[in-house]
């Protein structure tokens, strides 16, 4: 009896600890201030939404094609033939179409970071393919292809295309793509098109995601 | 009556606690669930990750039944088990008064006495690590020189008064509690004492992406567009440190006036060392400001410079065979030593180790890149070893002595069976 009793109590005492270890505390809202030493004093102001967000304003490309001008270093590649090259875009720093109407685009983005890390692109692009999402083990599987001297995860995806939007999708479409995902900053290579024009194009995707290097000149 | 009292005697309460904090029964009760701990919280970080899992299972003083909200992150709603903390905290007070202040002390007690000291240095360990050690990073480029440590996973709200010339002193700080507490769609306001405003946030996404409304996907986002953008919530990552937290920001003058909204984004934040953050800028009445989320920073008390960073590959990969860095060290702005920091050959100096940890950026040519060196500061760095030493020497006294005692129990039985042959 005596010991039920205590065990009650002691309940109550964890309970009560339970409650007490659960609020939150008003400390964590407290304001703090931090003295700024030398080399965080400059800042770099920037005027827009679209530069805090890296988002590039749209650019020219180069005539010829094969040199993409980024400001300070630049992407250079090998454009394939008849591969055309476009302006560059808002999230697509090379951006490239193939096909007779201009119906396979691939394009380069690159992203601080992790980019929101590997596992969710490939999902997220098997998804925009209709197809089912893969396990982390799955992804760690998948063949690796050379870009910018590092494995690159390489993904390929047969289904009907919706894109980013998810909407009208296109059906018999192909996706080959690449993702180099670290905490240094992150690459995606995206091929998209009717299945057999990614067929035929596919070594102008190995030749461009090949040759594509930096050029500091 | 007299039975109530006496169950009410604080002498007896304390008797009951010896009791049970002293029993053989509820250290072995908590070990077994220690196992089950240790089996669910190293399988859980294959779907959730080293972080959430480490957070949930141990360092947790109960586990959680959550839901998972839209965010991707989880609101606990009631609590279905004792977490490692807990369950750390109760094995060592059982462990301290059970083997070490309950038990008779005697000379053939004393190797128990020691291994369970051991034991209790390596608990001890664990918590002190936990509470006080820090990890973070220090990037470096060829002829950079710099103490300050930043977070992986650690951001915080800066909120900084700026000159004409774009130069400023102090930021004062929303920390990163705070924000880790906020969800999304949630909003708190945080006066600011200092400041001739308060800040507001809308909504607070622990891992996100500003997406241009010229973009087909922005119609599927949902939230306020704010200079052409709104921004998008993502599911979070198995690797924290990938987690790139945002938020709907609201600047209320205390004079009064329009609010001044913003998206800010921990993608403004500089991701290469010779890169600034890029804070959103306003001016409230004469003064500009400019707000930020960037990581949590401290200092090392020395200073390292990248002297030379070697890097080679495989030849015909990309596969890195070996990366290195020459760095020296700098106290008090004077030169200490130079030294190679490499994999497995970190270095160890002033409560700090530097591990070789990354390099960047990804698409750069081998002479062009950066080091990155993990920093981690654990007052208990050796613990582990000496908890280990204590307890097997302790086992091993214990061992001699029983075998000690077996041979002289065989040596006398022997004795005694020669006489009576």
């Amino acid at each position: 009896m005596i010991f039920r009793s205590k065990i009650t109590q002691l309940g109550s005492a964890l309970s009560l600890a339970l409650v007490l270890s659960s609020c939150n505390s008003d400390k964590a809202a407290e304001i703090r201030v931090r003295e700024l030493p030398e080399e965080e004093r400059e800042l770099k102001m920037v005027a827009t939404s679209a530069e805090r967000f890296r988002f590039r304003a749209q650019k020219a490309s180069d005539s010829a094609g094969s040199v993409q001008k980024t400001g300070g270093p630049q992407l250079v590649y090998e454009t394939p033939e008849g591969w055309t090259v476009l302006d560059s875009a808002m999230m697509r720093d090379v951006n490239l179409t193939f096909g007779e109407n201009g119906e396979g685009e691939c394009y380069l983005t690159r992203l601080p970071g992790a980019g929101g890390g590997l596992e969710p692109n490939v999902n997220r692009w098997r998804k925009q393919m209709g197809a089912a999402s893969l396990s982390a083990e799955e992804i760690a599987a998948l063949p690796k292809k050379p870009l910018f001297g590092q494995q690159a995860t390489f993904i390929k995806v047969d289904g009907n295309f919706g894109g980013m939007s998810g909407a009208d999708a296109k059906e018999n479409y192909r996706l080959l793509g690449l993702i180099l995902s670290s905490e240094a900053g992150a690459v995606f290579v995206k091929m998209t098109g009717p299945k057999d024009l990614v067929e035929k194009n596919k070594a102008g995707f190995d030749q461009f995601t090949s040759t594509l290097d930096v050029s500091l000149n | 009556m007299a039975t109530s009292n006496t169950e009410k005697s604080p002498g007896n309460w304390l008797h009951f606690l010896y009791k049970f904090f002293t029993s053989f029964k509820l250290a072995t009760l908590v070990l077994v669930l220690l196992t089950f701990i240790t089996l669910f919280g190293t399988l859980a970080q294959v779907n959730h990750g080293l972080v959430a899992s480490k957070r949930f299972y141990f360092d947790s003083w109960f586990l959680w039944y959550s839901i998972k909200e839209v965010d991707g992150s989880f609101t606990p709603v009631f609590p279905f088990a004792p977490g490692g903390m807990l369950l750390m905290v109760i094995l060592f007070t059982n462990m301290l008064m059970g083997a070490i202040v309950k038990v008779k002390k005697r000379l053939r007690g004393i190797g128990l006495l020691i291994s369970h000291s051991g034991m209790l240095l390596l608990l001890a360990g664990g918590f002190v690590s936990h509470k006080f050690g820090t990890d973070g990073f220090i990037a470096l480029y060829p002829g950079m020189k710099s103490s300050k440590v930043e977070s992986y996973r650690e951001w915080q709200l800066e909120l900084i008064p700026v000159n004409d010339a774009d130069k400023a002193e102090k930021a004062f700080v929303i920390p990163t509690e705070a924000l880790n507490a906020l969800r999304l769609n949630q909003e708190k306001v945080f006066p600011m004492p200092d400041l001739p405003f308060d800040v507001k946030i809308n909504s607070y996404a622990a891992n996100s992406s500003p997406i241009p409304t010229s973009a087909p996907m922005s119609a599927q986002v949902e939230g306020k567009e704010i200079d052409g953008f709104k921004l998008a919530n993502q599911e979070l990552s198995k690797k924290a440190e990938q987690n790139l937290p945002g938020a709907y920001v609201e600047f209320v003058p205390k004079e009064g006036g329009d609010p001044i909204e913003a998206i800010l984004w921990s993608g403004s934040a500089k991701f290469d060392p010779k890169e600034k953050n890029m804070p959103f800028q306003f001016r409230v009445g004469d003064q500009r400001f400019a707000a930020q989320l960037a990581k949590k920073t401290w200092r090392v008390p020395y200073e390292i410079e990248l002297d030379e960073f070697i890097f080679e590959r495989h030849p015909g990969t990309g596969v890195a065979k070996e990366y290195r860095s020459r760095i020296t060290r700098f106290e008090e702005g004077k030169e200490s030593q130079s030294l190679d920091i490499r994999m497995n050959e970190p270095m160890r100096y002033g409560g700090y180790v530097f591990f070789q940890e990354s390099f960047g950026p990804p698409d750069a040519p081998a002479g062009q890149m950066y080091s990155q060196f993990a920093v981690a500061n654990n007052p208990a760095d050796q613990w582990p070893l000496i908890a280990v030493s204590i307890t097997g020497l302790g086992l091993l006294i214990h061992f001699c002595m029983s075998l000690n005692k077996f041979v002289s129990r065989t040596r006398k039985s022997n004795k005694k069976k020669a006489e009576a042959a």
